[in-house]
């Protein structure tokens, strides 16, 4: 009985591993008159099925067979913006709340659906679903975009009309302002929230704005609260573990985070971000394990990621066990065949055949990694390139590309420690901390010299400068803040240039992603407001 | 491997073959088996549900729902099921209130399978707040329950008959006695007036 419904244009998506469970929600949602639904037996073909065609719903059971859960994929497909927040995502599960971990709040599914159900149990659920996603369309796409500024004022609308998605619109909302830093204001909005009832999220929400303000202890105190009331609720403990971090007790933060890997030991993340913590202290062993567990479950998988067997492949070269490393980058090389990777993996297996004492393979590795264009690398593959070149004594080239990284990211002592650390260990102890306040030293000279060249009535010099330097360094926001300045008052003195226009207003724009309460953001608007009353442009957004 | 790791094992292993058996009745058009299977697959996620309670591993995750979208829903999978007609009176319901919704949905799913047995035409779900508890009523113009389970305030000595073990029942009071809230407890309550009354309350 195929009716004509709202849901002609519906595209569904069901994924299961198992054929008859697959075919039998099908004719289910074509009972209800859908008949644009896709059918995926594993991760890979969802994959592929989700890079040609948009869905409006995922149904999608949490056993999947292999190694893959439908957590994972959810995570994945989330955190890469395989799908977008309008696409309702439902969980199918076996049991209430026993595989439900309660995670980052952007990783979790729109719904659960406990098995078996019928066709009219899905219609219900999702009916409410897409009624919910239709009165949140606006604040979803804002956050797609995330533009948190506008978000706010959106989920204020919501709010006021006590409507029965007000705590969705006020999740949003304090979402929105923690992301902004609007920390004041945050604990201000979650202590009322926790008011009407004591709900998990809203604590977090408090936690991470305290912790925002700096108020360490009251955050950790409040995410303790969580952990014990709610032991499922693990994003409490990644806050726990990355506030532990953030004030040096790595200990404390691994500690954290192996207890949520007991409760979830899937989560491919956590396991992540207990190797970056690792990495701090140079704790080999604990990378080793870590990563070790996360290239085993992803292998063969769509989910696999590159980083895990370089880091893999460094940590087992550290432990001494270079031959292992060297199988491990192996395995990597057929597996990642984008040219893109290899310049990572290269690094590490120079660095690997170096240490099992194969200095023509570690020689060969080295010049395929420093080949081509450093420029375009992740961070990570930068410092695996500077690392191996220290190793083969090629010191001035190492030394050119983290003095990069380091003015790339200033502030980012974490950062500066691990190159401190590398520079220790495998170059010259004595340059190390030298090399950090040489690349600050650097950026402030060049500043000093741009504005004096400035104040020397040379405007066009000195926007010329930062331009460039703004190209070479867009992760400092002293530099892209100093160039949109400098470019807009070159224009407004010497003539409009559509090429000097567009880049300012492109670092400004940089400047408000990176930091919009950097102290040059007011100057650089009011001198953009007069370049663009003397040329009569139309406003920009 | 205990007992009881293997009970649990095998009642997923006997829902799913229930779910599939349920999917083929669904597709050759037999809805009669079709639902004799879900609501056997459905005794069980209680018997799985009430074994999680038992062993203190089943979580409670209270959020802010609408208790109207929820009696509605029910309603509705309750008058595909067959000839009884269901009425929904949501005029005093709250737009939100906090519960834990997967939970509170098996309860409510459970009364109305045990309405919709014993009624005569006519079940009722009522929704509303009342002296800071929210109340779902489920209604039905049957013969009402007999007098030892009503007589029975904890659940705890109703016996296994043929009509059912009780199970239904014990899981609803313990779902409903683990919404604690502001030193307040939820609680089943039953009478018989016209027929069947199914109370279940939730603290504010």
């Amino acid at each position: 009985m195929a009716i004509a419904s709202e849901y002609t244009n519906t595209r569904l998506l069901i994924i299961d591993d198992m054929p008859e469970m697959r075919s039998s929600m099908r004719s289910q949602v074509t009972n209800l008159g859908m008949n644009r639904t896709s059918l995926a037996g594993s991760v890979r073909e969802a994959l592929d099925l989700l890079k040609e065609t948009r869905f409006d719903i995922i149904l999608c059971d949490y056993y999947l067979g292999g190694s893959t859960d439908g957590q994972q994929f959810l995570e994945f497909v989330r955190r890469r913006k395989i799908i977008s927040r309008s696409t309702i995502f439902i969980m199918i599960t076996a049991e209430k709340g026993y595989e439900s971990v309660i995670t980052a709040a952007e990783c979790m599914p729109d719904d659960y659906l406990l098995k078996p159900f019928t066709a009219d149990a899905l219609k219900s659920r999702i009916d409410r679903l897409l009624d919910k996603k239709r009165r949140l369309a606006r604040i979803d796409r804002l956050q797609d975009q995330e533009l948190w500024e506008e978000i706010i004022p959106g989920c204020n609308e919501i709010i006021a009309t006590k409507d029965k998605y007000l705590l969705d619109a006020m999740r949003i909302k304090g979402n929105a302002l923690i992301v902004t830093h609007r920390y004041d204001e945050a604990v201000e909005f979650y202590r009322s929230a926790l008011k009407m009832r004591s709900m998990p999220w809203a604590k977090l929400g408090l936690a991470k704005a305290l912790q925002g303000n700096g108020d360490h202890e009251q955050a950790k105190q409040t995410l303790n609260e969580i952990v014990t009331e709610t032991p499922r609720f693990l994003a409490a403990y990644d806050a726990l573990g990355s506030l532990h971090g953030d004030v040096g007790d790595t200990e404390g933060a691994l500690r954290i985070l192996d207890r949520a890997c007991e409760i979830s030991p899937n989560a491919l993340n956590r396991h992540r971000a207990i190797a970056d913590i690792a990495e701090k202290t140079a704790d080999f062993g604990r990378i080793e394990k870590a990563m070790s567990m996360v290239v085993e479950k992803t292998r063969n998988s769509p989910l696999r990621d590159l980083n895990d067997y370089a880091k893999l492949g460094t940590a087992l070269t550290e432990l001494g066990d270079a031959g292992k490393a060297i199988a491990v980058l192996e395995e990597a090389k057929t597996s990642f065949k984008d040219a893109a990777d290899s310049t990572l993996l290269a690094a590490v297996e120079s660095v690997a055949q170096h240490k099992a004492g194969n200095p023509e393979l570690a020689q060969k590795a080295l010049e395929r990694a420093v080949q081509g264009d450093t420029k375009s690398l992740s961070e990570a593959a930068k410092l695996a390139v500077a690392k191996a070149c220290l190793v083969h004594g090629r010191r001035d080239e190492a030394e050119r590309m983290l003095k990069h990284i380091v003015q790339n990211n200033p502030g980012q002592t974490a950062l500066h420690a691990s190159i401190t650390q590398m520079m220790k260990t495998h170059g010259d102890p004595e340059r190390a901390e030298l090399l950090i306040s040489s690349s600050n030293a650097e950026v402030v000279q060049l500043n000093n010299d741009a504005v004096k060249m400035g104040q020397a009535g040379d405007l066009k010099a000195a926007a010329a400068m930062l331009r460039e330097a703004a190209e070479r360094l867009p992760g400092n926001p002293q530099i892209v803040a100093n160039a949109a300045y400098a470019l807009f008052l070159d224009i407004y003195s010497n003539g409009l240039d559509p090429d000097k226009l567009s880049d300012a207003q492109r670092y400004q724009q940089m400047l408000l992603v990176k930091d919009r309460h950097h102290s040059k953001l007011g100057e650089i608007s009011d001198i953009a407001a007069k370049v663009q009353r003397k040329f009569d442009l139309p406003a920009t957004s | 491997m205990s007992f009881a790791d293997i009970a649990a094992l095998t009642l997923h292993d006997v829902k799913n073959r229930l779910a599939q058996l349920a999917g083929r009745a669904e597709a050759r058009g037999d809805l009669a088996t079709m639902r004799e299977a879900m609501e056997a697959a459905d005794t069980l996620t209680r018997l799985l549900t009430y074994y999680r309670s038992d062993i203190g591993s089943l979580a409670l995750e209270i959020d802010g729902h609408s208790p109207a979208d929820l009696a509605a829903e029910c309603a509705r999978e309750t008058s595909a099921a067959g000839s009884c007609k269901v009425e929904v009176d949501c005029s005093a319901a709250p737009t939100l209130w906090f519960y834990d919704e997967t939970l509170v949905r098996m309860v409510l799913a459970n009364a109305l399978q045990n309405a919709k047995r014993y009624a005569r035409g006519r079940i009722t779900i009522e929704v509303a707040e009342r002296d800071g508890f929210l109340e779902f009523i489920v209604r039905d113009d049957g013969d009402g329950f007999p007098d030892q389970v009503l007589a029975d305030d904890t659940g705890t000595a109703t016996r296994v008959t043929r009509e059912g073990t009780g199970l239904g029942l014990r899981l609803a009071r313990r779902i409903a006695e683990m919404h604690e809230n502001a030193g307040k407890r939820g609680l089943i309550r039953l009478e018989n007036a016209g027929g069947a009354v199914f109370r279940l309350l939730l603290p504010k």
